[in-house]
């Protein structure tokens, strides 16, 4: 209970940076297989107890965010109630009949199928729902699974800043900094077009042996395999519909998004729950509760860093970094991301970038959004780089190949190490021309 | 002599071509076997850990997969029955070069018989590097001669 005493602020301090540093080491080493949320919440426990943080300012932390909170609950009950309609399996079997047996256009459907959700339902959707879901079609379907497994994984992520809803860590970034729909859209969306579109040609280009042939149309699921309530189905269609509109509508009149994706799941819910095609009980266990202690956590731990000055110095270090240009800006905040995402995992990443922007003084206007969309842009296509989430895992996959296992996860790395500088940089690049 | 082919779904004619051919007037057991190769199972829960989910998937998601893949193996072994009538099929599920040595040690295997890499794999098929890591773990760690059956070049000399 430090805060009862005077001591010195170097002491306060060191002892706000030691706890940040061992919580973020926790997160990326997960000794023992532990949840990062334990390590986020004793970080942030043990600021409280010593009293690093006071109580009212970690409670105020929380709520000026309580539309990330609630962006997680909506978002994630939004897709587990359209995966329970069969929405997933019907597209991506939709998807399969449209390429008429054509095992390219089959790839290149995937990849225009995980765009749209992500745009509408966010990255989590695509690489957790879809991905198996793709992966049960292809095997089916008799054709190699990795590079559709590929093209899911990095999809979710390369389509993730089309909309500022197609990933929850814009909604942290936007959050904290008011970016109106028609800037987002001016500086992102074509990057985000042209980034998609690399990201195509060159799977296309690396898979082009592999993705040759054709496949048999009738080992496709039939329809009623995958709609198993037809009544519910168009519900879901139809409601999936409205909150699109309605996000795009939210965001141009900077609306709190979480408002249409909670409203928009407490639709589905009542549907879901008239038909009988859920319980509440169901939807709770396909919701990972652990994240919002993660966040919560994560926020109260970065909070106190920013309380002793070091974020805001980290900031003007990016300043420095950068020379003040908006190209710097773009350059450095694009890198740093990228890198930082690599290293402890996005959501903490972006969490210490915002804090770190926000104490950033006397920044010209146009370096200032170089460096937030930068930072949305390199933490959303950063974890491409190397798509298991963090160094850690890279380290931990090298050390299994010496033991001469196998392991597909380094396969993944080399293709993400190949094909994530080439967006990233031309992605940035791009961004710094639409500042001007 | 007991033999063991491995089939990834793109190499039993090449493999049954190779066997009748290549060893007729031997006295043959064949046994044909196909791995699920769990690797890219591995990869999804990987990187539900890093949405930060638990790594297990849905119990719905888990059993269509598995069924996919069942349905799957059991086709590319029905389809190596029609080529080598009289052999014996095995569906493993791991990781595919492993498997394959376990069960020729578990069979006593004579001989194993497999492609250097699939056909579908964008590898070279000659030269440098032709080998596929799984041929080239049977090769280094099988217990009995390991034939690689490569399709011929016209470019080979």
């Amino acid at each position: 209970m430090l805060l009862f005493f005077h001591i010195p602020a170097l002491t306060t301090t060191l002892l706000t940076v030691i706890i940040a540093i061992v919580t973020l080491l926790g997160i990326m080493i997960r000794p023992f297989r532990w949840n990062e949320a334990i390590f986020a919440l004793s970080g942030a426990a043990l600021l409280l107890i010593i009293g690093l943080i006071s109580p009212v300012n970690a409670f105020f932390t929380l709520y000026k965010d309580w539309n990330i909170f609630f962006f997680f609950l909506g978002m994630m009950s939004l897709s587990a109630l359209a995966e329970t309609a069969g929405l997933f399996d019907w597209l991506a079997a939709q998807a399969a009949r449209l390429a008429g047996g054509s095992t390219r256009r089959l790839f290149l459907n995937t990849f225009l199928l995980g765009t749209m959700i992500s745009m509408v339902l966010s990255n989590d959707a695509t690489a957790l729902i879809l991905t198996p879901i793709v992966y049960t079609l292809v095997t089916r379907l008799r054709l190699p699974v990795l590079p559709f497994l590929f093209a899911c994984t990095f999809i979710a992520d390369t389509a993730s800043f089309l909309l500022p809803v197609s990933n929850p860590i814009n909604i942290i970034i936007l959050t904290r900094f008011q970016l109106d729909l028609w800037t987002f859209l001016r500086l992102l969306l074509l990057p985000s077009i042209l980034v998609i579109s690399m990201n195509i040609g060159m799977f296309f280009l690396l898979y082009r042996n592999q993705i040759k042939g054709r496949f048999d149309s009738k080992r496709l699921p039939s329809t009623a395999e995958s709609i198993k309530h037809p009544a519910y189905f168009r519900y879901t269609c139809s409601v999936l519909i409205i909150v699109a509109v309605a996000y795009i509508t939210a965001s141009a009149l900077q609306i709190p998004l979480s408002l249409v994706s909670l409203s928009g799941a407490l639709l589905l819910l009542s549907g879901a729950l008239k038909w009988r095609q859920i319980t509440m009980k169901g939807l709770g266990g396909q919701i990972s509760w652990s994240i919002f202690g993660f966040i919560a956590g994560m926020f109260v731990v970065v909070q106190a860093v920013e309380g002793t000055g070091l974020t805001e110095q980290f900031g003007q270090l990016l300043l420095h970094l950068s020379g003040g240009t908006s190209f710097g800006a773009v350059m450095v905040g694009t890198a740093g991301a990228a890198v930082g995402t690599n290293i402890i995992n996005n959501v903490p990443m972006a969490v210490v970038l915002r804090s770190s922007l926000a104490g950033v003084q006397h920044i010209a206007p146009a370096a200032r959004l170089g460096f937030i969309a930068a930072t949305i842009f390199g933490c959303d296509l950063g974890p491409n780089l190397t798509t298991v989430g963090s160094l850690a895992t890279v380290l931990w996959l090298l050390i299994l190949r010496r033991r001469d296992l196998d392991v597909s996860g380094l396969d993944y790395f080399k293709v993400g190490i190949l094909v994530t500088p080439l967006m990233l940089i031309a992605g940035a690049l791009l961004i710094w021309l639409l500042l001007l | 002599m007991r033999v063991l082919c491995c089939l990834d779904g793109t190499n039993i004619e090449q493999i049954s071509t190779t066997v009748s051919t290549m060893l007729q007037g031997e006295n043959l057991t064949l046994a044909l076997v196909y791995v699920i190769d769990q690797g890219p199972r591995g990869e999804m829960e990987r990187q539900r850990e890093r949405f930060f989910r638990s790594p297990t998937m849905k119990p719905r998601h888990k059993e269509q997969m598995q069924q996919a893949e069942n349905a799957n193996a059991q086709d590319i072994l029905d389809e190596g029955t029609r080529y080598l009538s009289d052999a014996t099929s095995f569906i493993r599920e791991g990781n595919p070069e492993r498997e394959i040595v376990r069960l020729a040690e578990e069979w006593s295997a004579d001989l194993v018989v497999l492609c250097p890499r699939s056909t579908q794999s964008d590898g070279p098929t000659i030269g440098p590097k032709s080998v596929g890591h799984t041929a080239r773990f049977v090769v280094d760690h099988a217990p009995c001669p390991v034939l690689l059956v490569r399709k011929r070049s016209r470019t080979s000399t």
